[in-house]
C-alpha cells in the first residue's frame, strides 16, 4: 500500500472511523435477518437460515451483507443490477428468481425494495430467502432430470409486487397459484416484505441523520477499505499461480463425468481465474449462472481474508473470471440450473481450493464437497433438507465433524419439529464415525441420516462425492466418499424414487481429507 | 438492627450491598478471591455489615448472592463427569448440533467440545413418536442402560430422550430404576429441567444442568459453612431469571445460575426506574473486559428462553443480556487495511490499562477517556492511581501511526467501543419490536456513565438515567430481589380449538407446583408452522379468543403483517414470586453535599444543573456529560442527562 493510497481514501473516509460505519451498515443487515428468520412460516427459513440479507446504495454497491449463506455472497449484486435495468420507482417492491435476471436457482426468491426517500430511490433492501417449493415438475422445485428451466419452477424476472407502496394482489395471487404451498409461501414472502421494509427504514434514518453526501462518502470509503484488505492479502501471495481438475458426478440424466479446469494466477492484488476447459452446459441441471461462479470465488477469497473484513462490494474488486462462451459454469436460458447452485458451486469451491493449494498457499484438505440435498413431498406437503458433512483438515488442526462447508450454512431440522410437520421419522441421526481421512490432523467426519416415510412420497436425491471422495492434503488420506440407501439397498447419487409407507431413505455424508503425513510415531489428533 | 445484604462476585472485585429496615443502602467493595469466591463474599460482608460491632452492628437476616461459579466452571470445562442417556439412533446429539459451522469463512474453527464425552453417551433402545410410543421402554433395556451407565462411574447422569417434553414417562422410569440401583446417585431428566421442544437445545440444557450440579452444590455447602462460621445466615442465590432461590432450591436448578451476575444489575436498574416513574429503558453496563446490553420493558426486565454461555445453550429463562467485548479495558490497534480498531482483546486485570502503571504499553478505553479528561486522576475504583502520561504515550503510538493527534485518535477509539455497544443495545431492542427512542437508557458498571450520552446519541434516545450506587448496581438488584419460582409445561394446542376447561386446568395446574404471593402466566404462541413464538402475558381467566387477539396484535406490532394462519400455543409458563426488599433510594443527609467546583457528587444533596462537556465524579464511577447534553441530579440520588437540543 502506498501513502498516496492512504491520502486518497482518507479524503473519502477518514481511517479513525472506519470501523464505526462498518459497524453501522452490518447492523441494518443484521437487523434485516432478524426480523425475516423470526417471522418465516416455513422450516427452511426459520430454522435452517436457508437466507440472506443485504444493503446496497442507490448507484447499486454493496454496502453490508448480513453472514448467512456463503452462495448468496457474490450473487445479491445481479439481482440489484438486473432490478435497477426496470427503472424501479421510489418504493417499488419486486421479486425474482430468474437466473438470467440476477437470481441463483428458482427455489430463491430475491425480493428487493427500491428504497424510497422523497422522491428518488435511495438505495435497496434485498432479501433472498430459499422457498420450499416454487412449483415445476417435482415437489419441493429442486427436481433430479430436468432439462429445461421451465421444468424446474415458476420464472420470475424482476417484477413489481408493490409499485410505490401499493401491494399487486393479483401478481401474488398469481404466484401462489403456481407453488404446491401457497400458505407457506405467503407467510414467508410476508416475512421477506418485513424484513425489507426493516432494511429501508434504517437506511432512511441514517440518511436522514447524516445527509446523503457523506453517507455517499461512507460507502465510497468502507467499499476501497474492504478492497484494500482483499487487496493486501493477494499482494502477500504474489506471483502464486496454480491449475486444478476436478469433476461432478453426472448431471442428473447421466452419470457422464462434467470436468472442471481452473488455472489461477495472483498478480498485482488482483485474482485471476481463468475456467477455459471446463465443460460447456450439460443437459441435466447441474449448470449454475455465472453470479453463482462468481459468489465461489468471492467466498474463497473471503476465508483468506480475517473475519472481520466487512462484507461488501470492495471484496469483489479484484476478483477477475473467465469461462468458455458455453460452459455449465457460466450457464444461459434455457439451461435447467436448480442443482448448480448447491452442488456445482461447491465443485467451483473445491477446484479454488485446489488450484491456491497447487500454488503454495495454505489452504484446508477437502470437505464434503457437497449439501446432499433430500426433498420429500407427498399430498399437500413438501420438505427439503440438505445435511453436513466432514471438513477438510488443514496444517492448525483437525477439520470439524458434521458442519455444511463451503458454499453452505444452513441449520439442520430438529428431529422433533420435522416428525410433528411431517409424516417422516427420523430412524438415526448420528456422525459417521471414522469417514474423516487420516493425517497428522484428521479430516472431520460426515454424517448419517435415516428417515423412515409414513406416507407414500417422492423423494429426491442430488448428491455428490459419492463416487470421488474428498482428497487429503500435504499426504493426509482421503475422506470416505458419500453413499445413499434405499431399504438398506445404493441408490444412485441423483434420482427421484416414489416411496410406499415404511420406505427408509439413508444418507450417509462424505468425510474430510486429513491433513499431513503420519509417519510411525508421529502424533496424531486423537479421535 | 437487622438488614438485608446483597453480594456480587466479579472478576476483580467483590461488591456488597446492605439495606436496613427504612430503605437506607450501605454498599462496599473488596477484591475478589477466584480460588474461592466464598472468602471475598465473607470479607464483603464484614466491611457492609460488620459482625463485631454487635450493639450498633448489623444482623444480615437475608443474603442474595451473585456468582460467576456457573459461568466459569462452563468457560473453563471444569464441571462434573456426566454420563447421558439418550434415544438410540440419536445419541449424537451434542456433536451435531446445529450443523452450522464455527465461523463462515475461518474453516478450521471448531465448535466448544461438548461437555460429554462420546463414550459416555449410552444408547437406550425406546422411541416416542409425536403422540405416540413407537418403541416400548423394556425392563429389559431399563436393565440394559442401568448397567452401563454404572459401568461407567459417573459422578451424575442425564436422561434426555426423544419428545419426552410430550410425555416425560420414560426419562423418569429410567431415573427411578437408575437410583434405586444406586441411591447416591444424581440424575437428571431433561423434561424436569426444560419441557419444550427442540431435541438439541433441550439435552444440551440438561446436560448443563448436570455438569453444573455437583460443583454448584459443593460451593454452596462450602459458602454456607463459611458464612454459618461468621455467624451469617445461609445465603440465597440470584438465578438468571432475575429472581431469588434459597441455596438449596439453587443447587437443584445449577443451569439457572449461568447469568446470576448480570441479571442482579438489570433487577437493580429496573427498581431505580420504577422508583422515578420511568417504564421502559435500555440498559448498559459496562466493566473491564465486556458491556452487557439488557432491556426493561413497564418496568420490569424482560425475561425470555434461549441463549448460549460460553458456547453451550442453555435454553431456560434468563434476564435478556447481549454481551459484547468492549470495556474499559479493550485495546486499540490497527488493522492491515489501515483502519483503527478496538477490542476484542482487552487487557484484563493484568496488566490492565497503560494508566495503571503495571507493564501495559497498549492503549485501552480507559487509557483513551483519561487522555480526554473524561475521569481524572482520583476516579478510579478501590485506590487505584492512575498515570496520565503513561496513558497519553500509549495513544500516541498509535496515533503517529496514524498520522493523527492524540485527542482525535482517544476520541476515534470512544467511537468504535460505542459503536459495538450500540450495535448490542440496537439487538437487544429491534430484535423485540422495541424503538430504542422511546426508552430511557440506564446506565451503570464501573464504564456505564461515561459511554451513555454518547450511546444514546448514536440510538436517537434523549435521556440517560445514572442511576445511584451506579458502580455496585449488580449487588443493590441483588439485596432487593424477589424470591421467583418458574413452571413450565409443553402446551403445544390450536387456539381455535382449545376448550376452555383445559386452558383453566393447565393454568391451574402449574400453580400447583409453586408457592408465592404474585402470580403471572406467559404463553409462547406462533401461527402454526412458524418456528419462533411470541410470548404473551395471559391470566387464567383469558378466553381462548382474547389469546388469539392477543398474539395477532403482537405481532402485528413487531412484524409489521398478520396471516390468515391458524394459531398454536407451545409452552406455558408460570412464575409465583414473593417480593423481595423495599430499597427507598435517596441522596444520603450524612454524606457531604455536591462539590459543585469540582463536581464531585458524594452522595449527599445536590442542587445544580450542569451543561456538557463535562465530567462528575460519582462515589463509584464517573459520569460524562457530553457536549449538547444537560446533567441533573436526582432526588434519589444519580442523575439524569437530557439532549438539550435536537442534533
Amino acid at each position: 500500500m502506498t501513502p498516496h493510497t492512504v491520502h486518497t481514501d482518507s479524503a473519502v473516509l477518514d481511517p479513525l472511523e472506519i470501523a464505526v460505519w462498518a459497524s453501522t451498515m452490518a447492523m441494518i443487515a443484521e437487523e434485516m435477518g432478524a426480523v425475516l428468520i423470526r417471522g418465516a412460516l416455513s422450516p427452511n427459513i426459520r430454522e435452517r437460515r436457508d437466507a440472506s440479507c443485504a444493503l446496497f446504495d442507490a448507484e447499486g454497491e454493496m454496502v453490508a451483507q448480513a453472514a448467512h449463506i456463503p452462495v448468496h455472497l457474490g450473487a445479491l449484486p445481479e439481482a440489484v443490477r438486473a432490478v435497477r435495468a426496470c427503472a424501479p420507482d421510489p418504493g417499488d417492491v419486486f421479486l425474482l428468481n430468474s437466473p438470467w435476471h440476477g437470481g441463483s436457482h428458482l427455489p430463491d426468491l430475491t425480493m428487493v425494495e427500491a428504497i424510497a426517500d422523497g422522491d428518488r430511490v435511495a438505495g435497496y433492501a434485498v432479501v433472498r430467502a430459499h422457498h420450499a417449493d416454487v412449483g415445476g415438475m417435482s415437489p419441493g422445485s429442486m427436481p433430479q432430470g430436468a432439462t429445461e428451466l421451465v421444468q424446474e419452477g415458476l420464472i420470475l424476472p424482476p417484477v413489481r409486487l408493490e409499485r410505490a407502496g401499493i401491494p399487486d394482489d393479483d401478481l401474488l395471487g398469481l404466484i401462489l397459484a403456481n407453488v404446491r404451498t401457497p400458505d407457506e409461501r405467503r407467510g414467508d414472502l410476508a416475512a421477506q416484505r418485513a424484513a425489507c421494509a426493516a432494511g429501508a427504514a434504517g437506511w432512511r434514518t441514517l440518511l436522514a441523520r447524516h445527509g446523503r453526501e457523506r453517507i455517499a462518502g461512507v460507502v465510497q470509503g468502507l467499499v476501497r477499505y474492504a478492497e484494500r484488505r482483499a487487496t493486501a492479502r493477494l499482494q502477500a501471495l504474489d506471483g502464486a499461480r496454480g491449475t486444478a481438475e476436478d469433476v461432478l458426478e453426472g448431471d442428473g440424466i447421466s452419470e457422464a463425468l462434467i470436468p472442471l479446469r481452473l488455472a489461477l494466477r495472483i498478480q498485482g492484488g488482483q485474482l485471476h481465474l481463468d475456467f477455459t476447459g471446463t465443460a460447456p452446459m450439460v443437459p441435466g441441471n447441474v449448470n449454475c449462472p455465472i453470479q453463482v461462479t462468481r459468489a465461489a470465488a468471492l467466498f474463497v477469497l473471503r476465508s483468506l481474508l480475517d473475519d472481520d473484513v466487512p462484507t461488501n462490494a470492495g471484496i469483489a474488486r479484484p476478483i477477475t473470471i473467465v469461462t468458455p462462451e458455453d460452459c455449465c459454469i457460466a450457464a444461459r436460458s434455457p439451461a435447467a440450473v436448480a442443482a448448480g447452485n448447491v452442488e456445482m458451486s461447491q465443485r467451483i469451491t473445491d477446484l479454488l481450493f485446489a488450484a491456491l493449494a497447487d500454488a503454495g498457499v495454505e489452504v484446508p484438505a477437502q470437505g464434503q464437497g457437497t449439501m446432499n440435498n433430500i426433498t420429500f413431498g407427498g399430498a399437500g406437503w413438501t420438505f427439503y433438507e440438505t445435511l453436513g458433512g466432514g471438513q477438510g483438515a488443514s496444517a492448525h488442526g483437525s477439520g470439524p465433524d458434521a458442519v455444511h462447508v463451503g458454499m453452505s450454512n444452513t441449520r439442520n431440522t430438529p428431529i422433533e419439529s420435522l416428525e410433528r410437520a411431517y409424516p417422516i421419522i427420523i430412524d438415526r441421526y448420528a456422525v459417521r464415525r471414522g469417514s474423516g481421512g487420516g493425517g497428522i490432523h484428521r479430516g472431520g467426519d460426515g454424517v448419517v441420516r435415516a428417515y423412515r416415510v409414513l406416507a407414500p412420497c417422492t423423494v429426491t436425491v442430488l448428491t455428490e462425492r459419492r463416487a470421488r471422495a474428498p482428497r487429503g492434503a500435504a499426504g493426509g488420506g482421503d475422506g470416505l466418499a458419500g453413499e445413499n440407501r434405499l431399504n438398506d439397498a445404493p441408490l444412485p447419487a441423483k434420482c427421484r424414487r416414489v416411496l410406499t409407507t415404511g420406505d427408509v431413505v439413508e444418507l450417509r455424508t462424505p468425510g474430510g481429507g486429513g491433513h499431513g503425513v503420519t509417519e510411525p510415531g508421529s502424533p496424531t489428533d486423537p479421535h | 438492627m437487622t438488614v438485608a445484604a446483597g453480594v456480587d462476585v466479579g472478576g476483580t472485585f467483590t461488591d456488597g450491598v446492605v439495606i436496613d429496615p427504612s430503605g437506607r443502602i450501605r454498599t462496599g467493595k473488596v477484591m475478589s478471591t477466584p480460588q474461592d469466591q466464598g472468602i471475598g463474599v465473607v470479607a464483603a460482608l464484614e466491611v457492609i455489615a460488620p459482625a463485631a460491632s454487635t450493639d450498633a452492628g448489623d444482623q444480615v437476616t437475608r443474603l442474595v448472592h451473585g456468582t460467576t461459579v456457573v459461568t466459569n466452571l462452563l468457560l473453563e470445562r471444569t464441571g462434573a463427569r456426566v454420563v447421558l442417556c439418550a434415544t438410540a439412533g440419536a445419541t449424537d446429539l451434542l456433536e451435531l448440533r446445529r450443523q452450522d459451522r464455527a465461523s463462515l469463512y475461518d474453516l478450521s474453527a471448531q465448535h466448544p467440545t461438548p461437555l460429554v464425552a462420546t463414550a459416555d453417551v449410552v444408547a437406550v433402545d425406546e422411541r416416542r413418536i409425536p403422540g405416540a410410543v413407537a418403541t416400548p421402554l423394556t425392563e429389559t433395556t431399563v436393565a440394559a442402560v442401568v448397567r452401563e451407565v454404572l459401568a461407567r462411574d459417573p459422578e451424575i447422569v442425564v436422561v434426555a430422550l426423544l419428545h419426552a417434553y410430550e410425555d416425560d414417562t420414560h426419562e423418569r422410569r429410567l431415573a427411578e430404576a437408575l437410583q434405586a440401583a444406586r441411591p447416591e446417585l444424581e440424575v437428571v431428566t431433561a423434561a424436569a429441567v426444560l419441557s419444550e421442544i427442540r431435541e438439541y437445545e433441550r439435552t444440551a440444557t440438561a446436560v448443563a444442568e448436570g455438569y453444573a450440579r455437583p460443583r454448584v452444590v459443593r460451593y454452596l455447602e462450602g459458602l454456607g459453612a463459611r458464612l454459618r462460621e461468621a455467624g451469617r445466615p445461609m445465603p440465597a442465590v440470584m438465578t438468571s431469571a432475575g429472581g431469588m432461590r434459597s441455596a438449596t432450591d439453587a443447587a437443584r436448578h445449577a443451569a439457572t445460575l449461568a447469568l446470576s451476575g448480570p441479571a442482579g444489575g438489570i433487577v437493580g436498574a429496573a427498581a431505580v426506574l420504577r422508583s422515578i416513574g420511568v417504564p421502559d429503558a435500555l440498559t448498559i453496563d459496562i466493566g473491564g473486559t465486556s458491556a452487557d446490553a439488557g432491556l426493561i420493558l413497564d418496568g420490569e426486565p424482560l425475561v425470555e428462553g434461549g441463549g448460549l454461555v460460553a458456547g453451550v445453550p442453555i435454553a431456560l429463562l434468563r434476564v435478556l443480556v447481549e454481551t459484547v467485548s468492549a470495556g474499559g479495558g479493550s485495546l486499540g490497534w490497527i488493522d492491515d487495511g489501515g483502519a483503527l480498531r478496538v477490542g476484542p482483546r482487552s487487557a484484563g486485570a493484568v496488566p490492565g490499562p497503560a494508566a495503571f502503571g503495571r507493564g501495559g504499553i497498549e492503549p485501552t478505553v480507559t487509557d483513551a477517556q483519561l487522555v480526554l479528561g473524561r475521569i481524572g486522576l482520583e476516579g478510579f475504583s478501590a485506590g487505584i492511581a492512575l498515570d496520565r502520561e503513561a496513558a497519553t504515550a500509549a495513544v500516541a503510538r498509535i496515533a503517529t501511526r496514524l498520522g493523527s493527534t492524540i485527542e482525535r485518535t482517544a476520541q476515534a477509539m470512544l467511537d468504535i467501543a460505542n459503536a459495538e455497544m450500540a450495535r448490542a443495545l440496537r439487538r437487544v431492542s429491534v430484535d423485540r419490536g422495541v424503538d430504542p427512542r422511546t426508552c430511557a437508557l440506564v446506565a451503570f458498571g464501573g464504564g456505564g456513565p461515561l459511554h451513555a450520552a454518547a450511546l444514546a446519541d448514536a440510538l436517537g434516545m434523549t435521556t440517560v438515567i445514572v442511576p445511584p450506587h451506579a458502580g455496585v448496581l449488580s449487588a443493590v438488584g441483588l439485596a432487593i430481589a424477589p424470591e421467583r419460582r418458574e413452571a413450565a409445561m409443553s402446551l403445544l394446542e390450536r387456539l381455535d380449538a382449545l376448550p376452555v376447561v383445559r386452558w383453566r386446568d393447565a393454568c391451574a395446574a402449574l400453580a400447583a407446583q409453586v408457592d408465592g404471593a404474585e402470580r403471572s402466566w406467559s404463553l409462547r404462541v406462533r401461527y402454526l408452522g412458524q418456528g419462533h413464538e411470541l410470548t404473551i402475558a395471559v391470566t387464567p381467566d383469558d378466553a381462548p379468543q382474547a389469546l388469539i387477539d392477543r398474539f395477532t396484535a403482537a405481532h402485528r406490532a413487531r412484524y409489521g403483517f398478520t396471516l390468515p394462519q391458524p394459531v398454536e400455543s407451545v409452552a406455558l409458563r408460570h412464575v409465583a414470586s414473593t417480593p423481595g426488599v423495599a430499597a427507598r433510594f435517596a441522596r444520603d443527609t450524612d454524606a457531604a453535599p455536591f462539590d459543585a467546583e469540582r463536581a464531585i457528587d458524594h452522595g449527599g444533596s445536590a442542587d445544580i444543573t450542569f451543561h456538557g462537556p463535562r465530567s462528575i465524579l460519582l462515589p463509584d464511577a464517573t459520569a460524562w456529560i457530553a457536549e449538547g447534553w444537560v446533567a441533573t441530579p436526582l432526588a434519589i440520588g444519580g442523575w439524569m442527562l437530557r439532549r438539550e437540543a435536537a442534533r
